[in-house]
């Protein structure tokens, strides 16, 4: 035995133990094992059978392990004990088989008997075995067969396994196919719950992995509650709907979702003890609890898996149920995000409903025209003053109302500022009693003529209480208004005293006073109480709710006490302090006490005027406007408004510069349009008065002017004119101008149109601060986009996600965040297709990707809705923008993962897979070119490319140089220094690996990257690995399947081809088979049976020897069938197997045959007439037994060509069967001039489409006659009987007899100088005769161990003459001398 | 084996010398013919060989007849005329064909 120099070896530990020499370190610890305690005894008294066997054992590299003798002992190779063994090893050796897999001997042990009893192998493909190989049952997969062994005498002794371990590939496809299940939610958005059923339907689908799974979602108390669960019937104690906050109580901690960890956790409690198995030998033992976490945010809860108790919780394991955990995190953390999308959208629409409600509904429906019947009624009344007593109290009747009316409007438009949170309050410290007895003391007056006594107790307070002096004012005076509409007689009462830390204020009255029923929703809206007794039957219903709201405004509270026919009192508790307060609404006390403001007057008047009229009220018109507010200025904590004139008319100019003056407003007046328009833009002023007629530019142009410039379209305009009616009013208000008032109009009348104008521009402007502020906090980007698509409008956030300020608004379309089309084509495009797709809708949404200013790259989820601005009548965009790069990548990363997967699971080869690997990673870097260079231990680097034309050779040296630099570098760690690329190390089953990604544009090359680079090689490394084992496998089938298909040597004149179908180990059931029967003629044999894959081909191979053993022994096609159908009964698959079955006599051509289902033999003729042969035929084998079946018989003519197949070969999806065997016609037909073999190949070529061949394909081909071979001693007595032979052969090729004479001669001239040198040379030597023939040619070749000496001119000898008539009467000859010998080629065609 | 060749000697019509030959002719065999004919006397007409019995002739055959072309006359059949016309025999040498019409012989 031959030893390495250098390596160490230790000496055999027995006598005989040279036979585990196969392998050095399992052959080590087999030679250790007292072999003669076992069974078997020492190896040196082991049968030569043994020893061979384990020496194949251990030579072979794929994993093995037999079992010998009567106690079936154990013995493996190194491959097993690698793959499956594994902790077994070494204590295995040399035991019972029994012993070693005694945990899955009740799977195993039937199998071996059935070996050992039948001496047939056995095959099982990924079959499910629980071994305890690692220290615990484990879930493994095996593809095996168990084939018998056998000892000297031929008796079966003991058995062989082969072994193919694929736990890894089972589970890993079976946990890559959930994870690809969840990432493939089709549907864009959904709910928690739905997300929530979608992750649970497919956790379901997966028991083993996955046995339960519970998700557990946080509650804001602290608790947590189970939102859904697989595996686990409802109410199961292991699965408690609620988890209350802090301590396990029978359940999981809800703690878990605070942790960022995940943890493994015992399931041993008392909750667990009634676990359901999942189908598997035992309950789960073990969860996984995983928190559901989100980047930068809180987890939303956590999900129990359970785990396979059978596999191990290794890495893989709790990496698996940790994305699979990630993807309910997405999914839920995607929902809420959406359902907080909704609510801010919601929250928009509703302010803009608000908003329209308020414009429309109050200022233009009852404002203006409110305006315009006080306005010339104070003229009417002041004009008819001495008009008769009917017309003066009607106008009165009229101007009461429209003042009521007006403090209606007033009211209103207070709840409206309440409602929408505009209330813009002032809280300044006061001393109230002293505030309110002020008030109060205004109705002294209306009490007294109502003939009440008024009684008022306000000593001072100590502190100050802090009220807006306006609200206060309504409070107050709305009660005593109140107060005094029921009260009859008695007395009205307002006191302010101290109680603990409130102020209270009481206003009581002895009134009609309010039923009991009723008294609960006195402060109710719109509520008012039936059948009341007042003075009045006015009343709206909204003066105690206002008074109830604005009390609430101060922080304070306000009870109502009564008892009908004894009157109510109404308490309303103020807090001291300012902590009720919002802060910035506190304001420092006014540095003078100051009046009660006039807002009293037209609750006095009203008050008044509802009293018997004892003597004339006056009324003071100036401030008769039914606005209610303070000052002409505005409200006192305002500066006083700021108003332009505009006219050219001096008189005018100066007149109303006065009148406007005089109730505080600044006023400034220029003389014509263009001046107005300048000193607008310089400073614009809170309000614009201006004549419609001036010189250079009218009122109306400067209207149009103004409101086409931005910064000064929202300035208030009203329009003077002498232009009466309805026409120029209107034409004046479409020009954009906020009122329009004909000359001539009373003074009274500009200062109410005046003050409503700025009174409604600074409600509008606080509005709009109100919602800028509302927009400012917004978390997301917010937008407004004009009618051109110019943004006009954005928030802080849309600044912190795209980096573009307000500074530079407003951005015109297009926009520059949006991708350019030269340096981003890619993001360009979904850009334009997103807003292709928006176009015309009133709403909608998209994720497109935009550039921040800074350059890099930012993908926001945008919303839109299309709205008409109240103000303007403009059709406008208002939206969000959410930055999603973050989730963008992550998804990005998910699908690239689970796309990869899919690649690389559907690859079929090595390169293949590699391959396809590369293509997905220049889709997802967009790269130029990927290229992958493999270092093998031996040789030069391997390079493969996206682009074909690439090798290693022609790369640059100096980017050689840098992959080969790059192969030392830590595998799965991307290298990014590089301008021009990013590469990555992976191990290769050839050796390393570099991967190199050409950068194509500019692209950061981002950690997300680095990640999913790193990732996604992980990936293709084991990707690599998977490839490599299945090109293995597949050898190894094929191997088997050519070994098993057919006979390995073929008689003269057959040519057979088989072809795999194109998929990983996807062999079949088709065989061929050509049997010499004893009585000369030959058996043909085509056979198809169904199914793919080794199964089939195992099927195939007993039916291929059934069938040859009964050929030898019947030589009827029919009778061979009909015991077939017998034979596949018994054999599981072997049913519907399809068998052509044919004996040929060779000597005349005729031909018997039987068909079980096949497709039809073709035979064509040396003409090219060709024929089916279709008779004989029957059902599929052992689709009937026992019944006879039928035989055809037909002659193969001379030269004619028979072609069988199976139905691969002919079938065609969407096409008829037909249409493919006349495709198999013609093939032949044309072929039919081409030796046999040539004639295969282009029938295989002629019908495979594109991609090959979808299923397996036979063929088996015949010419008629076979080639004649005749290997003769060189002896002119051989001459005559070779003639002989060759005689009959032409005969059966079907020639006429001169052409057969001159076949015989030239052929004879050929065979007698092959004797005459061959004789002369080397006695006894061996002369060849071979001859062939195709539809229209015969070929002869004579081949001699001699060297010619071909005559030249002299020809009258008898071998110059023979070479003469040689070529005289053959077409071509070849005459090709050798070395080794003389070759003479013949050829002649054939004429009919 | 050796190839079977039958040559009988006899005399035509005409009473010349007449060789019959019956079989096949080949390299094996050919000098037997070759004797057959040198054992007959030279004669005035002279020596018809008659071949239309023979089923084949190699050139070995050939080469004997056409080293006597001289002093013989073939009878053939249809079988050899092509050999005899191919191999230039026909031309030095009197053929008559026994498939030829018999007013032919001449």
């Amino acid at each position: 035995m031959g030893q390495p120099e250098g390596v160490e070896y230790e000496p055999p530990a027995a006598a005989g133990a040279d036979v585990f020499g196969g392998d050095h370190e399992v052959g080590r610890d087999l030679a250790a094992v007292d072999w003669a305690a076992t069974a078997l005894g020492a190896p040196a008294g082991w049968p030569q059978s043994l020893r061979t066997a384990v020496s194949i054992l251990l030579s072979s590299r794929f994993p093995m392990w037999m079992a010998w003798g009567e106690d079936l002992t154990f013995f493996c190779n190194a491959a097993y004990r690698r793959v499956t063994l594994g902790r077994k090893y070494p204590w295995a050796l040399g035991r019972r088989a029994s012993e070693v897999w005694a945990e899955i001997w009740d799977d195993i042990g039937p199998r071996i008997g059935t070996v050992l009893a039948t001496g047939r192998a056995t095959w099982d493909e990924a079959l499910l075995l629980f071994v305890e190989r690692s220290g615990y049952p484990e879930e493994s997969y095996h593809t095996f067969s168990y084939s018998p062994l056998r000892d000297d005498d031929g008796l079966v002794v003991g058995m062989l396994c082969v072994v193919s371990e694929e736990t890894e590939r089972v589970i890993g496809e079976r946990r890559m196919a959930t994870l690809r299940d969840l990432g493939s939610d089709p549907s864009a958005v959904r709910t928690e719950e739905e997300t929530l059923a979608f992750a649970t339907r497919r956790f379901a689908q997966n028991p083993y992995d996955l046995p339960f799974v519970l998700t557990y979602l946080a509650q804001p108390d602290g608790s947590a509650r189970l939102a859904a669960a697989t595996g686990l019937p409802a109410g199961h104690p292991a699965a408690p709907v609620l988890l209350p906050p802090g301590g396990p109580a029978g359940g999981w901690p809800s703690a878990y979702a605070a942790r960022a960890e995940s943890e493994l956790v015992a399931l041993d409690g008392h909750a667990f003890a009634d676990l359901p198995t999942f189908g598997r030998p035992a309950a789960p033992t073990h969860a996984l609890v995983v928190p559901l976490l989100r980047r930068g945010d809180v987890p939303a809860g956590f999900l129990v898996a359970a785990l396979n108790r059978y596999r191990a919780p290794d890495e893989s394991y709790r990496g698996f149920v940790e994305l699979a955990a990630g993807h309910v995190a997405a999914g839920i953390a995607g929902a809420r995000s959406y359902r907080a999308q909704q609510r801010r959208a919601d929250e928009l629409a509703e302010l803009d409903r608000a908003k329209t409600a308020f414009f429309s509904n109050v200022s233009h429906e009852f404002r203006t025209p409110l305006t315009l019947i006080m306005g010339p009624l104070d003229e009417l009344r002041t004009r008819l003053s001495d008009a008769d007593p009917r017309t003066r109290e009607e106008l009165d009747v009229i101007h009461r109302n429209g003042l009521r009316l007006g403090r209606l409007v007033n009211t209103l438009l207070d709840f409206s500022r309440i409602e929408a949170g505009r209330m813009q309050a002032s809280f300044e410290p006061v001393e109230l009693a002293a505030a309110t007895a002020e008030l109060a003391s205004v109705f002294r007056s209306a009490v007294d003529r109502a003939g009440l006594a008024f009684t008022m107790d306000c000593p001072p307070l100590a502190d100050p209480v802090h009220i807006d002096r306006g609200m206060w004012e309504k409070i107050v005076l709305n009660l005593l208004s109140n107060a005094l509409k029921f009260t009859f007689d008695g007395s009205i009462g307002v006191s302010v005293h101290r109680e603990d830390d409130h102020a209270v204020v009481t206003i009581t009255d002895t009134g009609t006073g309010v039923p009991a029923t009723e008294l609960p929703r006195l402060f109710e809206r719109f509520h008012r109480i039936e059948n009341a007794r007042s003075r009045s039957d006015e009343g709206s219903g909204i003066g105690l709710a206002l008074v109830h709201e604005l009390v609430r405004a101060h922080g304070g509270t306000i009870t109502a006490r009564s008892r009908e026919g004894e009157g109510t009192a109404f308490t309303i508790r103020l807090p001291f302090g300012t902590a009720h307060l919002p802060p910035d609404a506190v304001a420092p006390a006014p540095a003078a006490p100051t009046r009660p403001s006039t807002a009293a007057d037209p609750y006095l008047e009203e008050a008044l005027r509802r009293l018997p009229r004892t003597e004339a009220a006056a009324p003071a018109p100036s401030t008769d406007m039914p606005d209610g507010a303070a000052s002409p200025g505005g409200r006192s904590a305002q500066p006083p408004a700021r108003i332009l004139v505009a006219d050219d008319n001096a008189d005018m100019r100066e007149y109303l510069g006065r009148l406007l003056s005089d109730p505080g407003y600044r006023v400034r007046t220029v003389a014509d349009g263009l001046t107005a328009l300048a000193a607008i833009r310089a400073d614009a002023p809170d309000l614009v008065v201006s004549d419609v007629m001036m010189p250079g530019l009218d009122g109306l142009q400067l209207v149009a002017a103004l409101r086409a410039d931005p910064r000064t379209a929202a300035v208030p305009v009203v329009l003077l004119s002498a232009r009466a009616g309805q026409e120029a009013s209107i034409e004046g208000l479409d020009a954009g101008a906020d009122d329009y008032l004909v000359k001539p109009f009373t003074a009274a009348e500009l200062l109410a149109r005046v003050r409503t104008t700025i009174d409604m521009t600074r409600l509008r402007n606080r509005h709009m601060q109100w919602r800028t502020a509302l927009v400012d906090s917004l978390q997301d980007g917010f937008f407004v986009c004009d009618e051109h698509g110019d943004v006009i409008e954005i928030n802080a956030a849309f600044t912190a996600i795209l980096g573009h300020g307000p500074e530079n608004l407003p951005y015109r379309h297009p926009q520059p965040w949006w991708p350019e089309r030269t340096t981003d084509p890619e993001a360009h495009r979904l850009v334009a297709d997103a807003l292709a797709e928006l176009v015309g809708r009133e709403h909608g949404s998209c994720t497109i990707p935009v550039t921040h200013r800074d350059g890099h790259q930012v993908w926001v989820a945008a919303t839109f809705n299309r709205v008409q601005e109240p103000e303007s009548g403009r059709r406008v965009v208002v939206g969000t923008v959410r930055d999603v790069t973050a989730e963008r990548h992550a998804a990005r990363r998910a699908a690239a993962l689970a796309s990869f997967g899919l690649r690389l699971a559907e690859a079929v080869s090595l390169p293949d897979a590699l391959t396809a690997a590369m293509a997905e990673l220049r889709r997802l870097w967009r790269a130029g070119t990927v290229l992958a260079v493999l270092f093998p231990s031996h040789g030069a680097p391997v390079l493969t490319s996206t682009d074909p034309d690439q090798d290693w050779d022609r790369l640059p040296a100096e980017q050689r140089e840098a992959f080969t630099a790059l192969r030392t570098h830590p595998a799965l760690s991307p290298v990014t220094d590089r301008a021009d690329g990013i590469g990555i190390v992976l191990e290769h089953p050839g050796g390393p690996l570099v991967l190199w990604i050409g950068r194509q544009e500019q692209r950061p090359f981002g950690e997300p990257d680095r990640l999913l680079l790193s990732q996604l090689a992980g990936r293709l490394t084991q990707g690599l690995v998977r490839a490599h084992q299945i090109d293995q496998q597949r050898e190894t089938a094929l191997t088997l399947q050519r070994a098993i298909l057919g006979p390995s040597h073929l008689p003269e004149g057959f040519a057979v081809r088989y072809e795999p179908a194109t998929r990983p180990l996807e062999v079949g059931g088709d065989w061929y088979d050509v049997v010499a029967l004893p009585d000369g003629r030959t058996g043909i044999v085509v056979g198809d049976c169904v199914g793919r894959g080794l199964t089939a081909a195992t099927v195939m191979g007993q039916l291929r020897s059934a069938c040859r053993a009964l050929l030898l022994q019947d030589t009827s096609p029919a009778r061979v069938l009909a015991a077939m159908d017998r034979f596949a009964a018994d054999i599981p698959g072997a049913m519907c197997t399809t068998v052509f079955c044919a004996v040929l006599d060779p000597a005349d051509g005729s031909l018997t045959y039987s068909s079980a289902g096949h497709p039809p033999g073709i035979l064509t003729h040396g003409d090219g007439t060709t024929v089916l042969l279709q008779d004989g035929r029957a059902l599929p084998l052992a689709v009937r037994t026992g019944e006879d079946r039928p035989e055809a018989r037909c002659t193969m003519p001379p030269r004619s060509t028979l072609l069988l197949y199976t139905d691969g070969l002919v079938e065609r999806r969407r096409r008829p069967l037909s249409e493919g065997i006349d495709r198999a016609g013609a093939a032949l037909r044309e072929g039919r001039a081409l030796p046999v073999d040539e004639l295969a190949a282009r029938v295989m070529a002629d019908l495979a489409s594109d991609g090959g061949y979808d299923d397996d394909v036979a063929i088996l081909l015949h010419r008629h006659p076979a080639p004649l071979e005749v290997v003769f001693r060189a002896e002119s007595g051989q001459l005559a009987p070779v003639r002989d032979r060759l005689r009959g052969w032409l005969n059966r090729c079907g020639l006429p007899t001169p052409t057969v004479q001159n076949v015989l001669v030239a052929a004879g001239e050929a065979c007698a100088n092959a004797i005459e040198h061959g004789h002369r040379d080397a006695p006894g030597a061996r002369v060849r005769l071979y001859a062939t023939v195709t539809a229209v040619e015969l070929q002869l070749t004579v081949t001699d161990t001699g060297n010619w000496k071909i005559p030249g001119h002299r020809d009258d000898t008898d071998r110059g003459r023979g070479v003469a008539l040689m070529n005289a009467l053959m077409q071509k000859v070849t005459i090709t001398p050798g070395s080794t010998g003389t070759t003479v080629d013949m050829q002649l065609r054939i004429v009919r | 084996m050796t190839t079977a060749l039958v040559l009988t000697p006899g005399h035509g019509p005409d009473g010349s010398p007449v060789l019959r030959a019956v079989g096949e002719i080949d390299l094996d065999n050919a000098h037997e013919l070759a004797a057959a004919i040198d054992r007959t006397p030279e004669s005035d007409p002279p020596l018809t060989i008659d071949l239309s019995a023979v089923e084949y002739l190699d050139s070995a055959g050939l080469t004997v007849l056409f080293a006597r072309a001289d002093r013989i006359r073939l009878v053939t059949s249809r079988l050899l005329n092509p050999l005899l016309a191919v191999s230039g025999l026909a031309r030095i040498v009197t053929v008559h064909n026994v498939d030829d019409p018999p007013d032919t012989c001449g």
